[in-house]
């Protein structure tokens, strides 16, 4: 059932890099945070990681819906590359983590490969994805992937630092959506192609 | 002295963060400016008296309780903390009275301003107190989301784009160390030590000798490498410049003299505590890499024509290398050169960054392009500019001068010949551009001499330059009589625990 879940949270994220509509990706986002949420339940229980469920799985999509409604686009933001082609590549970056990946000392082979598996992908999506919008969920899913290997450690991590990844997210999340309206009402659209006139 | 520190170890982050909340509710401008200084000056005093009983005790053990750890290098760095964000908070409300535009509208911008300077500040004079590992990963990963609104405070599409970039590398990095930070808390767990206090610097420091070899590597190697992002160390240095020249003058002094030194102070506890299990040669390997890396990437932009807070921006690259230099080096001349170099490096970049504020009075297009002979239009703004310049180029009597060759010659002691030879390269290369920008920009062609009218931030420039000014000969000076061979550095050398 875990090891299911585990996998499960990966092929999200690699969804989330080819979706097109950003109601879409906020959705995959949502079940794998869910999905990560009863693996935390399982593996450990109690009630601060009922929050993280809660807040990860609920409120957080709920923000980015928000943000979303607040920020139309007219059309969807075209991509440097196909969506195949941005598939193949996060595919391959997850390979390479699987493969790549010693062990961590977690015993748990599956999930170790998975979490720097997302963590990667995170990036990828950062890297590949033009919207102001999917680069935050890439920030979100590779929070995602550490939060996996966070809840397998052995009698799993302090509360305290749980509580703290919860609202330090929380607040880049909150702060990357103020500068995803400013830029949104800037500009007219989320498109981060547009930003680039800083050089030297 | 020492029963003091609980208290003004808890005080000192605490007293901004009061700032912040009384700062988002006050209603008028004249209001926030009053709060900022009732706030900065109780909290700058906080900071410096812990920084006074830290470095007092630097020659012994640590000063340890149950959340906090205090060492020189944390008094070092405090004392560098509170004077840079007692400055910039001083000078913020000049920064705010002509401004211009911002980020929200003008009745909100000033109350968020200061809210987010004062996170920014309790987040910064937390990194050096808390003696946790995870929790002073949470504390960094607050002063990303305080500062990264700061950078972008001006509204601008430039500052927009430098706000976005450095939020999402520094994020992406720090979640890199965090993935480090897990795979250590996994170690301990195996070894039966669990929770939060398992990744207490000394819990660390004491499992290191036991901790397993190879993902203890790994987990160093991801810690540096995310940290590196924060630190502006090249190759992850996209954002530095970027951030530093977009943000308001202020939060650019804070964000060079303050920030990066402190991400660095947590790189160099890691090295610290896991070279035992790690190895000194990878651990030094690694600081060297960044280090040299970071000096010889900086060179070209620093014989480049740039505007004068984007040069400021690539000369902290170069420091920042030259410091990780040294704690690679390890030696204690070495580390002598480091203290030296992040009090120095601090008191001149913060007063580089303050002279910003009449140098785009009198040169507005110095924003975008390479400021032109400063001298003929404002001697007072000159003489910061070419104050901060000469001691960042590290030309006697410089502290940056004696620390620079301090940090060479540890090298030299380390048997590190080759590096050391190609530091100094560097360190040549980036004085003869720092001196081409003197020469160009500050000084200029004699006969365009022509004096405006003196500008209303004139005044603080004058005063922050005699301060600042007399602080960084004072640190030489000290510097030059105080610590080679000494206790406190030789306690840093041992380790900085």
């Amino acid at each position: 059932m875990n090891g299911v879940l585990v996998t499960a949270m990966l092929a999200l994220a690699l969804a989330v890099i080819v979706v097109r509509r950003r109601t879409v990706a906020i959705v995959l986002l949502a079940a794998q945070s869910l999905a990560l949420g009863i693996l935390a339940v399982s593996l450990a229980g109690g009630a601060v990681v009922a929050i993280v469920l809660l807040s990860k799985a609920i409120v957080l999509p709920a923000l980015l819906y928000l943000l979303i409604r607040r920020t139309r686009e007219a059309r969807p933001v075209a991509a440097p590359a196909g969506p195949m082609v941005r598939l193949a590549a996060a595919g391959a970056v997850a390979l390479c983590a699987v493969v790549l990946t010693p062990p961590l000392g977690l015993g748990a082979a599956h999930t170790e490969h998975i979490a720097v598996a997302l963590v990667l992908v995170g990036i990828t999506i950062v890297i590949a994805r033009r919207p102001i919008l999917f680069q935050l969920l890439g920030l979100i899913v590779a929070e995602n992937g550490l939060s996996l290997l966070a809840v397998s450690v052995p009698g799993g991590l302090s509360y305290v630092i749980d509580l703290g990844a919860l609202f330090d997210l929380a607040l880049i999340v909150t702060v990357a959506a103020a500068f995803a309206q400013r830029i949104h009402s800037d500009l007219g659209t989320g498109d981060t192609e547009l930003l680039r006139g800083l050089r030297d | 002295m020492t029963s003091l520190v609980p208290v003004l170890a808890a005080v000192a982050p605490t007293l901004p963060l009061l700032g912040m909340l009384l700062a988002l509710l006050v209603r008028t401008p004249r209001q926030a400016d009053a709060l900022v200084v009732a706030t900065a000056f109780p909290t700058a005093a906080a900071g410096l008296l812990l920084a006074a009983i830290a470095l007092a005790h630097g020659d012994e053990p640590a000063l340890r309780g149950q959340w906090y750890l205090i060492d020189g290098a944390s008094g070092v760095l405090l004392a560098v903390i509170a004077i840079v964000g007692l400055c910039s908070a001083l000078l913020s409300p000049t920064y705010l009275r002509t401004s211009g535009r911002s980020w929200t509208t003008a009745a909100r911008s000033r109350s968020l301003y200061y809210a987010a300077l004062f996170l920014f500040w309790a987040a910064l004079l937390a990194v050096p107190i808390v003696g946790n590992l995870a929790v002073v990963w949470l504390v960094v990963e607050a002063t990303t989301a305080a500062s990264a609104l700061l950078v972008a405070f001006s509204g601008r599409r430039d500052a927009l784009e430098a706000g976005w970039k450095y939020l999402l590398l520094t994020t992406l990095g720090l979640s890199v160390a965090f993935l480090g930070i897990i795979v250590l808390a996994i170690g301990q767990a195996n070894a039966g030590r669990h929770g939060l206090h398992a990744l207490d610097w000394y819990a660390l420091q004491a499992a290191a000798h036991s901790m397993p070899a190879d993902p203890t590597l790994i987990a160093f190697v991801l810690l540096l490498s995310g940290l590196a992002t924060k630190v502006g160390w090249a190759p992850v240095h996209n954002w530095l410049p970027d951030a530093h020249s977009e943000a308001p003058a202020p939060i650019s002094a804070l964000l060079s003299a303050a920030l990066l030194p402190s991400v660095l102070l947590i790189a160099w506890r890691i090295k610290e505590i896991l070279q035992p299990s790690v190895g000194a040669g990878t651990t030094h390997a690694v600081f060297i890499a960044f280090g040299l890396m970071s000096m010889v990437v900086a060179v070209p932009f620093l014989w480049r024509s740039l505007p004068w807070k984007r040069l400021l921006a690539y000369s902290s690259l170069e420091h920042m290398g030259i410091i990780g230099l040294g704690i690679g080096f390890g030696t204690p001349l070495a580390i002598a050169g480091v203290v030296l170099h992040v009090a120095g490096h601090a008191l001149a970049k913060a007063l580089g960054f303050y002279s910003t504020l009449p140098l785009l009075r009198i040169q507005p297009k110095a924003a975008t392009r390479a400021p032109t002979a400063v001298l003929s239009d404002s001697p007072a703004t000159a003489t910061a500019m070419g104050v901060s310049l000469v001691a960042l180029s590290g030309l006697p009597p410089s502290p940056l001068f004696l620390s620079e060759l301090l940090i060479v010659l540890g090298g030299l002691t380390a048997g590190e010949v080759v590096v050391s030879a190609v530091a100094v390269i560097a360190l040549a290369l980036g004085f003869l551009g720092l001196l081409h920008a003197l020469m160009e920009g500050v000084i200029g062609d004699e006969s365009r001499r022509r004096r405006r009218r003196r500008s209303r931030e004139e005044g603080p420039i004058i005063a922050l330059t005699a301060i600042l000014g007399t602080g960084m000969l004072a640190c030489g000076f000290a510097g030059l009589l105080l610590l080679p061979g000494s206790g406190f550095v030789e306690t840093l050398a041992r380790g900085t625990l």
